[in-house]
């Protein structure tokens, strides 16, 4: 039974501290690449909700749920089989038009001249339908000039289909308008057909809806907002003129449409070469500044020794004492600071009690011995105001013995 | 170009140029680390003088060099300009001429110098880092060597050159003379008046070759600011004055300085170069954040200090030195030995007692008159075992010290 000598546990040799270093270097080296990772992700999450919530906004946008929005017609369309298609510029209008769609043009009176030539062209040549929403003078003028310009309707509220309307109001018997009560839209526009075209939801001055050569004029927005296309029969209107086809291009101007350029701005005065040049000038400023502007040596820091301010202790007392409103303390220290002094005047010792020193002061001053004991002894001091006259007197009484 | 052809490519071509015309230009440039560097710098300085000094630039190379010098000492070094631009011909050397004012007592030190040099165009530049240490070391002031001379006068009146003349522990034989009226008649000779028909009188002068060790508190209490500069240069202040006066009267001096431990001492040097090795050895001495091991302190002392020697304790007379246990220590120093404590008092706390405008101001001076009373309290204590105490505020500390050294000297005490 002989006890085998235990093999000796190899210390766990401790690495030496410069493998601590190390080892500490890939830790915050490993914490970076996670916050990079953490924000990173943040970042797409944040992306990512607000793309899925995107949509834009604004009066017959396509897409936009909002009350001025037309999202309501432009699904029920697709529901029905119809394939809308949305167009931002006056240039996939026109091809549309060409390959014989019907276009919707939401906003006729933001169109600069060139693209009412445009679709005007267009139109002619290969005959698609166009819809437009409440054109003005200018627009009609040349798309066409047999629909006369128009008439306000102030009032809005409902309006009956004519007995002269035939296929146009597509089966709806009374559009209805929002009222000045609800508040929503600006004024709908009534027009005037000539001869050969037709009109219907008539009124005295003019009629809501008209037809010419294939341009079909609406005389509100509301007709096709997400909050009018319900009212009344609107809706029937709505449907059966733009789905008519089957293809429709839902056609919202957009001011980025390279052909709807109708004002210069400040920079378009610019030649073109300035662009290139400026950003010439900009990388050679670039390079001289990093050639140049290195850093000429290192900061210099310096220890500097340590100072302290000696009054802290006797202010935190100052301080505590007020606090505590220890009047009493306060004066006993003024007291025997004062009496201390005098009795070194008058060659007293110290530790001599106060009749000593009111006995030597008596003759010197002008006071009561009374006084000068409310004024020396442990008189207790009620207020403040009380000790600030305590410290004036007690100073009075010095210099009156100093004179 | 670019206005001709407005192209991307020509605009990349342009950039690719330009950065060749800067390279070109670094490339140009003369190579710093060709220059020779040497240093003609001044090695100490008396705080509050200016002291000049020079870096002499040679361009051993056939090209003229255009160069920018950063000398990056620490700024209380107080060097005039930093940097500085000069043209150094080829095969020529340069002077950069250099100022230097220090705000601060100590060690000063040039932390890099640096000389870049500029291409022709003076597109690019290059650097480089030189090897030339400079060290400048910034004395203590020693503002109250005014007062030595008024001293020195006072000490010589002690000596003997005028008629004061008394017995006691620290004085030693001198000569015989005629007994003139005013002579105390204590000191008559009788063996040698039996000899001669006049009356003689022996006369005595303060021993000379005496030790006098200056101990310097340098913990947290010294640190304190009291008007422009700190307790410490005060006390400092106090013992160069007392140094220079102790070696007028022929005593030698020795220093040492202590917190938590004895870490600077000046001991064993020569009568006349006692002031200088001070001078020198306390210019880097600051203030630790630590309070004072007063036994330690005590056992150095009691190693250093010869049997009755003068011991100076520079410390400030406060109620937490009490705490510390300087009381018990003092009072065994007082046994062996004639003992100082002198004291840098803090002239904002007379103010703040005087102060009397509102209740603020009513409180402050309370709260300083009780601090007031406790210093005296510790005065007194000291007193009461044995220690002379000194206490005064940092313009009269040195004068008063070296009067209690007088003093000392006239009673024949030391």
């Amino acid at each position: 039974m002989s006890l085998g000598t235990a093999p000796a546990p190899s210390a766990p040799t401790a690495g030496p501290p410069q493998a601590g270093g190390r080892a500490a270097e890939p830790r915050s080296g490993r914490r970076h690449w996670f916050t990079v990772v953490l924000v990173l992700a943040m970042l797409a999450a944040v992306l990512a909700s607000v793309a899925r919530g995107y949509y834009r906004d604004g009066p017959l946008e396509p897409d936009a749920p909002t009350a001025q929005g037309s999202k309501a017609v432009v699904q029920v369309l697709e529901d029905l089989g119809v394939d809308v298609d949305v167009d931002r510029h006056t240039a996939d209008a026109v091809e549309a038009l060409h390959s014989g769609r019907t276009v919707l043009v939401t906003a006729p009176g933001s169109l600069g001249a060139e693209q009412i030539i445009a679709l005007a062209d267009a139109q002619e040549e290969a005959g698609g339908r166009l819809v437009l929403v409440q054109p003005d003078l200018v627009t009609l003028s040349y798309l066409s000039p047999q629909i006369s310009p128009p008439a306000p309707l102030h009032t809005g509220g409902q309006v009956e289909a004519g007995p002269d309307c035939g296929d146009l109001s597509q089966g709806a018997g009374v559009l209805e308008l929002p009222t000045a009560e609800d508040g929503i839209r600006g004024a709908a526009s009534l027009y005037r057909v000539g001869d050969a075209g037709s009109s219907c939801f008539s009124t005295e001055e003019g009629a809501l809806v008209a037809e010419h050569d294939g341009v079909l004029v609406l005389g509100s927005a509301d007709l096709l907002t997400n909050d009018g296309v319900g009212r009344a029969d609107n809706s029937a209107l709505v449907l059966g003129s733009l789905g008519a086809d089957g293809e429709l291009s839902w056609y919202a101007p957009s001011a980025t449409d390279p052909m709807s350029s109708t004002s210069q701005t400040l920079l378009g005065y610019l030649p073109d070469w300035a662009g290139p040049l400026l950003l010439w000038l900009l990388l050679v400023a670039a390079v001289a500044l990093v050639a140049l502007g290195r850093r000429f040596g290192p900061v210099v820091v310096e220890p500097l020794p340590v100072t302290v301010r000696p009054q802290e202790l006797v202010l935190g007392r100052a301080r505590l004492l007020q606090r505590s409103n220890s009047r009493d303390a306060a004066a006993r220290a003024l007291r025997s600071a004062t009496s201390t002094r005098l009795a070194d005047r008058f060659g007293l010792r110290h530790e001599s009690a106060l009749d000593g020193l009111l006995a030597a002061l008596a003759p010197h001053v002008d006071r009561t011995p009374e006084q000068l004991r409310m004024l020396l002894g442990p008189t207790p001091v009620t207020s403040d105001q009380g000790l600030v006259r305590l410290a004036h007197d007690l100073d009075r009484l010095e210099k009156e013995i100093d004179r | 170009m670019i206005v001709l052809w407005p192209h991307w490519w020509v605009l990349l071509i342009l950039v690719a140029l330009w950065a060749l015309v800067v390279l070109a230009d670094a490339l140009r440039a003369t190579d710093p680390r060709r220059i020779r560097v040497q240093r003609q710098a001044p090695t100490q300085v008396r705080l509050g003088n200016t002291v000049g000094g020079r870096l002499l630039l040679t361009n051993p190379t056939s090209r003229a060099a255009a160069l920018e010098v950063r000398d990056a000492w620490n700024p209380t070094a107080g060097l005039e300009s930093q940097r500085s631009s000069l043209d150094v011909p080829a095969q020529e050397r340069r002077a950069v001429p250099q100022s230097f004012t220090p705000t601060r007592r100590g060690e000063h030190r040039s932390r890099a110098l640096l000389i870049s040099s500029r291409g022709p165009l003076g597109l690019a530049r290059r650097t480089t880092t030189v090897d030339a240490p400079g060290r400048l070391l910034a004395l203590h002031p020693f503002g109250s060597r005014r007062h030595l001379p008024s001293r020195v006068q006072r000490l010589r009146e002690i000596e003997g050159l005028a008629a004061i003349h008394q017995r006691g522990q620290g004085t030693e034989f001198d000569s015989l003379r005629d007994f003139v009226d005013g002579d105390d008649v204590r000191s008559i000779d009788w063996r040698a008046t039996a000899r001669r028909r006049s009356v003689v009188v022996r006369t005595w002068r303060p021993e000379r070759d005496r030790h006098v060790l200056i101990v310097v508190d340098t913990s947290r209490t010294s640190a304190g600011r009291l008007g422009e500069s700190t307790r410490l240069d005060a006390a400092f202040d106090s013992a160069l004055l007392l140094t220079a006066l102790a070696g007028q009267a022929g005593d030698r001096v020795d220093l040492i300085c202590v917190d938590r431990i004895p870490h600077l001492s000046v001991l064993g040097s020569t009568r006349t170069k006692v002031l200088h090795d001070m001078v020198t050895a306390t210019a880097a001495v600051e203030p630790a954040l630590v309070e004072t091991d007063w036994e330690l302190a005590a056992s150095t002392i009691s190693q250093r200090a010869r049997r009755g020697a003068l011991v100076v304790l520079i410390t400030p007379v406060e109620a937490s030195v009490i705490h510390t246990g300087l009381l018990p220590v003092a009072a065994r120093l007082a046994k062996d030995h004639p003992l100082v404590v002198a004291s840098v008092a803090d002239p904002a706390l007379e103010q703040l007692a005087a102060g009397r405008g509102d209740l603020e101001t009513v409180y402050r001076a309370a709260a300083a008159e009780q601090a007031r009373s406790e210093q005296a309290g510790v005065s007194h204590a000291l007193e009461r075992v044995g220690a002379h105490v000194v206490d005064a505020p940092p313009d009269r500390a040195p004068q008063a010290l070296a009067d209690a050294y007088l003093a000392l000297k006239a009673a024949g005490k030391l």
